[in-house]
């Protein structure tokens, strides 16, 4: 057959004259800083697994979570929030006359209150303005789900606010709900949102089909592919569907706040927060309040995996502290937490691809239909991850399209929760890719290697929303995936495994690759301060936040590895809005990569100003020094002078005297993936459908790992996230969309017990845009078990399994079929 | 009304309502090391030691502990000198948010003084309810092996190891698989 116009597979001189052009567009090249890429012999710091900045304090439990604070406010009041308990209809009347006759009890606020702002907003913790619709409201009068805020009491402690709530009654008018998102679009659905009720819309939002937004991109022709591959024999086109559930984020801090009036006559809150300063705006832009008169302190943080890149309780408790003049504090319930809290996106994918005789494949067709649930925070950027953190895994793919179609329910609000949307995207394109190798009788990783990201490809794909195709494409400048597969492979043992000798029982094993990011291109910020005390010690300010994977470790370490002084020597505060420098907060992977960047810049900054005062003690050029070791020293002469001796004389040698200080932003265009291989190794009971997981082996190239017992850990908990979402992770309702699960009794959250052996490996690169060559590693390895798992199945007893959770049931199902 | 027990060995008494759980107890009198998790016994966030037995303290009457010996995260040991579990915990880099932690390491403490050579599958099983989201559990079963060899005084508690301990792991599959042992 003759090829259609502009065939985006014909290779043509224009072609090669391309490529020189893109080169040139989007080198490989990348100017460091003189420092950045050290072998490890000569690094002093960023390679130790140096003690956790906070162990000893958690290990003693002396770390002061937000809860802990209550002993400081004596006048403290403790608040409660009644929620819906319909899925869908109005408020029709509260009365709440009985409660607030209550001994104890300060204030109840219901969306009459002049404190209770009337605004739309969303919870989401984005940068401004926020590519999430503003759907809600501090407390709602029209309920969208069970579970949502209606109105709020204050009271002299807890059990007090318990009762006030029991004692108020809810007059409803009741709407038919909207409980499967796969008829949310149908013409004769319930309608969720009317005209007015929604504000900063995002793309493809069309709210009378109760779609909060519809993305699409595409790059090369994948209709005209498809229409080839119909005429050619050896060409071959596959089509697979995924299903993913909910996911709870099993915070085990469950959210809280505290709020209060400061003698300053500002609003300062204590808080479990992934994003103090997206909190900060957001709250002024609510209630009107100037941002300088809102303070936001982030303690220890009982971790936030996206659940707290989110303002939830915020508003109601400054609301409470307007209404009663004294502190108050939220904290969420664990069955608030499983009901009315945030959770990840229950998801449909298809994929569709075009693959040649030869193992390459020329085509890929995406589609998700995401359920963002009652309200649409990260509703958009969380379907959009769908496509562009897996697919670009194979970048030579020449026809990519990618549509995702967002849509509400009456249902509880997904969110962020690590991964942000990749996990389902994984599970689509890893499992499809298995499915595709056995039918061109091929090894899954032989067939990978044909089509895997390497060192130097130029990838569109990541951009493939971006619109602006030219701007949107990213040089790969480090990948160690072919490394990860071949440590992975060989830990796993691919090539030698043994089979049971029970008959029934027959073990497989499944692979899948993963990639992720490191930041959001284009849309970031971090930034530090640091200063030198006289004996040659540090304190560093930084605006990112550690919400327990040990960033606050990995920024001393940076600032001393420029330096040259212990990590010890390096005091840090974090996210305190009032003393910290702006940070866009801990997500997306971004605080080593964006964060971390900002810390190296800052004590490159003061390392400039040391140099300067070890040249006047020493008598020598500039030129002439390195800082290593805790001294400044000559590369001429070997002199050298102590920093506690450069911070004496620069603080009381005379009248040039000065805090040797420096300060950095950094933000940037680039977000380079890391890379990963997860490997499972499964023994299925082909009489039973029953499984068991044998071993699970991560392979992760996140550049170089900035200590490396701090990645280790970040990859084992993303494994774990990710063993729950393959085997057990799932929130279930009765036919009215009211929850059935309510705490960790009904949610399958793995236990000790229930995890396989775990082998970690790490495989360096040097990513030369991120700090000391770093890239991300926290949400890469949330991505790999449902795939492995369904590839590992399929290799055991040779039946596929597409919906989450993998069960006995399921596989004994399709045995049968 | 008044309760009295032994609290990090020292016989305290405390005023407290009839209703009150022993977490509320604690964590009004400041010892807040012991965390909250669920009110209802089922993440092992607020695991204390009653009588040597781990408990969770948010489903425990305070009225139940009269006379009894209670130990919380507060009673071990301190920054400087940590309890060999605490150590071990600290090393192995088993902790990240460590909201799970004082439970945590409560239950380590009664397996260890109840069995003090574990295998790993006992660790497993001995640590079963208590939750933790960030670790994968991973180093923090290697911490309490390490922390049963620093007890049982196999390596000095100098804080670093000689050599990173390698155990053959147990695999707790009901089908026999071969390669792989339980210890």
């Amino acid at each position: 057959m003759s090829k259609p116009a502009g065939d985006p597979n014909a290779d043509t001189e224009t072609g090669a004259a391309e490529a020189i052009e893109e080169t040139e567009q989007y080198p490989m090249e990348f100017e460091e800083s003189e420092n950045n890429r050290k072998a490890e012999s000569e690094r002093e710091n960023i390679s130790d697994s140096v003690e956790k900045y906070d162990a000893r304090k958690i290990a003693t439990g002396e770390a002061r979570y937000t809860a802990d604070f209550s002993i400081n406010f004596p006048d403290l009041l403790h608040a409660k929030v009644l929620r819906s308990d319909i899925a869908h209809g109005y408020v029709k009347n509260i009365d709440t006359s009985a409660a607030e006759e209550m001994d104890g009890v300060y204030a109840v606020i219901t969306p009459e209150d002049d404190v209770v702002p009337d605004e739309l907003y969303t919870s989401a913790g984005q940068s401004y303005p926020e590519p999430t619709p503003w759907d809600m409201r501090v407390l709602q009068t029209h309920v969208r789900y069970v579970g949502d805020p209606i109105a709020a009491v204050a009271a002299v402690d807890a059990a007090t606010a318990d009762k006030a709530l029991r004692k108020m009654s809810v007059e409803y008018e009741e709407r038919e709900p909207v409980l499967d998102y796969h008829e949310a679009m149908d013409p004769d659905a319930p309608q969720l949102f009317e005209p007015g009720d929604v504000e900063n819309k995002q793309t493809g939002a069309d709210y009378e089909r109760n779609r909060e937004s519809r993305i699409a991109g595409e790059i090369g022709n994948v209709d005209a592919t498809f229409e080839q591959a119909e005429h050619r024999d050896d060409w071959h086109v596959h089509e697979t569907e995924w299903e993913t559930p909910y996911q709870s984020h099993c915070i085990p801090e469950p959210h809280t706040t505290i709020g209060y009036r400061d003698e300053d006559n500002r609003y300062t809150f204590v808080t479990a927060t992934q994003v103090p300063n997206h909190t900060r705006r957001q709250l002024s832009h609510l209630f009107d309040i100037p941002v300088r008169d809102i303070r936001v302190h982030k303690p220890r943080v009982g971790a936030g995996y996206g659940g707290k890149q989110a303002m939830i309780l915020e508003p109601i408790v400054l609301a409470l502290v307007l209404e009663t003049d004294h502190p108050v504090k939220l904290e969420a319930t664990r069955q608030e937490e499983f009901t009315a809290m945030r959770f990840r996106h229950p998801m449909s994918v298809t994929l569709r691809s075009v693959v040649s005789d030869d193992g390459e494949l020329k085509a890929m067709d995406l589609y998700a239909l995401s359920n963002t649930g009652a309200y649409g925070p990260h509703g958009m950027t969380v379907a959009g991850n769908v496509g562009t953190k897996p697919l670009p895994i194979y970048p030579r793919t020449e026809n990519v399209k990618f549509v995702a179609d967002i849509v509400n329910t009456n249902l509880p609000i997904a969110a962020a929760l690590r991964g942000y949307g990749a996990p389902q995207g994984h599970f689509a394109v890893e499992s499809h890719i298995d499915e595709v190798a056995h039918d061109l009788g091929m090894d899954p990783i032989e067939f990978r290697s044909i089509n895997h990201v390497r060192e130097g490809d130029l990838d569109a794909i990541a951009g493939i929303l971006g619109g602006d195709a030219e701007g949107s494409k990213r040089r790969v400048r480090s990948c160690g995936m072919s490394e990860c597969i071949a440590r992975g492979k060989e830990a796993i043992g691919w090539d030698d495994l043994e089979q049971p000798e029970e008959d029934h029982c027959h073990r497989g094993v499944g692979i899948a690759l993963n990639a992720q990011g490191s930041g959001v291109a284009g849309d970031n910020l971090g930034a530090a301060h640091i200063k030198m005390n006289e004996d040659g010690s540090f304190i560093m300010q930084v605006g990112g936040v550690d919400t327990g994977s040990g960033t606050d470790t990995m920024f001393t370490q940076i600032a001393a590895e420029v330096i040259g002084c212990d990590a010890e020597s390096v005091v840090l505060q974090s996210s305190d809005t009032d003393i910290t420098p702006f940070d866009y907060g801990s997500y997306a992977s971004s605080t080593t990569y964006i964060s971390g960047q900002a810390a190296k810049k800052a004590a490159e900054d003061a390392l400039d100003s040391i140099l300067y005062w070890a040249a006047k003690l020493l008598e020598e050029p500039k030129d002439d020094l390195e800082a290593t070791d805790g001294v400044v020293r000559s590369t001429v002469t070997g002199e050298h002078v102590t920093l506690e001796s450069i911070g004496y004389e620069s603080i009381y040698g005379g009248p040039e005297n000065e805090q040797v200080m420096g300060e950095a932003s950094h933000s940037t265009e680039e977000s380079p993936s890391p890379f990963g291989a997860q490997f499972v190794d499964v023994t299925v009971d082909e009489e039973t459908g029953e499984y068991e997981l044998n071993k699970m082996v991560y392979a992760a190239d996140c550049g170089v790992a900035i200590n490396p017992a701090l990645v280790e850990g970040q990859i084992e908990g993303g494994e774990h996230m990710s063993l729950e979402l393959a085997v057990s992770g799932n929130l279930e309702f009765d036919e009215d969309g009211e929850p059935q699960t309510l705490g960790f009794r009904q949610y399958g959250m793995p236990r000790t017990t229930d995890h396989p052996d775990m082998e970690t490996i790490l495989v360096e690169t040097h990513e030369p845009t991120g700090p000391f060559g770093a890239k991300s590693i926290a949400e890469l390895p949330t991505n790999g078990v449902p795939p492995a798992l369904s590839n590992a199945i399929y290799d055991a007893v040779g039946v596929r399994i597409s919906t989450l959770p993998v069960t006995a049931e399921k596989i004994s199902a399709a045995l049968e079929e | 009304m008044n309760v009295e027990f032994t609290l990090n060995g020292k016989r305290e008494t405390f005023d407290v309502e009839k209703s009150d759980l022993l977490l509320d107890v604690l964590r009004r009198n400041g010892y807040t090391g012991s965390k909250r998790g669920c009110d209802t016994g089922a993440c092992g966030f607020c695991t204390v030691l009653v009588d040597g037995e781990p408990e969770n303290s948010c489903v425990t009457p305070v009225t139940k502990i009269e006379g009894s010996e209670v130990e919380t995260i507060e009673g071990l040991g301190t920054q400087d000198d940590l309890h060999p579990v605490q150590q071990a915990f600290v090393n192995r880099t088993s902790l990240q948010c460590g909201f799970c932690i004082p439970g945590m390491i409560m239950s380590a403490k009664a397996l260890l003084e109840d069995n003090p050579d574990p295998t790993k599958q006992e660790v497993r099983e001995g640590l079963e309810d208590n939750l933790c989201r960030c670790t994968g559990y991973k180093k923090i079963v290697e911490a309490v092996m390490d922390a049963s060899e620093l007890m049982n005084g196999e390596v000095a508690a100098d804080g670093g190891w000689v050599d990173e301990p390698t155990r053959p792991d147990a695999c707790g599959i009901e089908c026999s698989t071969p390669g792989e042992t339980n210890e």
